[in-house]
């Protein structure tokens, strides 16, 4: 008889556990050193020591009035979760930006900043 | 002693079976987000009078830069894609090539979306805003 128990709940586990659940993340690029932004000047700073800070951009687009670099880093969390009738999956990716707007001779005249990829999060999609 | 076999034969049938039949029916959920939320700017960026500047202050770095003839566009944008699914099968005919299923699913993409245009000197020009990422799902599904 206690033999017969613990199978039932050995099956009873097996059946009730059939399921999995994965966890994972990506990461695209370098993260910025956002402390090197004090170091900026506008109309003074040329895009050449941006690039020396920074890098090379991730993508330059030109404007009315000069260029645009944009430097971007993102982190991607994925949750997914299989249980026996359901199954749920998320994907939060988030972004670390900043946008230097130069004049037509290169030097910079603004720049934005949004620091959010550490808000990507795992969890479920409801 | 039979008693008790059957007894155990009569519970991993069931088991099995039901393990079988828990398969036809599955339902999935999926979200994917990208971008952080952001609130309109409110009287915080007045046509006309904000600049560049003060834009970037207020809402950071955009997501989007375009240049289109005589002004600059700042595009700030967060997407949620959602997604269900419901699948009917009989597994077990999977084993005789059997392929009877039913399955309907409904996936709804949408956008925060914030454009400011500017002038060439940086001046704002023109706001335009959507907020539609937070639309739900099942009245949206059935309204088209």
């Amino acid at each position: 008889m206690k033999s017969t128990s613990y199978l039932m709940i050995f099956l009873l586990f097996v059946v009730g556990t059939s399921g999995c659940c994965v966890l994972g993340k990506n990461v695209d690029d370098q993260k910025f050193d956002a402390s090197a932004l004090d170091r900026l000047t506008a109309n003074q700073t040329p895009a050449a020591e941006i690039c020396e800070i920074f890098g090379a951009p991730n993508q330059v687009i030109e404007m009315s009035n000069g260029n645009a670099y944009i430097y971007r880093h993102s982190v991607s969390k994925a949750t997914a979760v299989w249980l026996i009738l359901v199954s749920m999956g998320t994907y939060d990716k988030q972004y670390d930006q900043i946008v230097f707007f130069f004049d037509n001779k290169d030097i910079l005249t603004h720049y934005g900043a949004s620091f959010n990829a550490e808000d990507a999060s795992y969890g479920l999609p409801f | 002693m039979v008693c008790r076999f059957n007894y155990v034969a009569i519970l991993i049938f069931v088991l099995f079976t039901g393990q079988l039949l828990f398969g036809c029916i599955s339902y999935q959920m999926t979200k994917r987000v990208e971008g952080e939320k952001f609130n309109p700017p409110g009287d915080a960026l007045q046509v006309g009078e904000a600049t560049l500047k003060t834009a970037l202050l207020k809402l950071g770095a955009p997501d989007h830069l375009v240049k289109l003839e005589g002004k600059d566009v700042l595009v700030y944008q967060r997407v949620v894609f959602r997604q269900n699914r419901l699948s009917l099968s009989i597994p077990a005919l999977d084993a005789w090539s059997g392929n009877i299923g039913l399955s309907v699913f409904g996936g709804l993409e949408s956008y925060d979306t914030l454009a400011l245009f500017f002038t060439p000197d940086r001046i704002l020009r023109q706001i335009v805003v959507e907020k539609s990422a937070d639309r739900p799902y099942i009245k949206t599904m059935l309204e088209d």
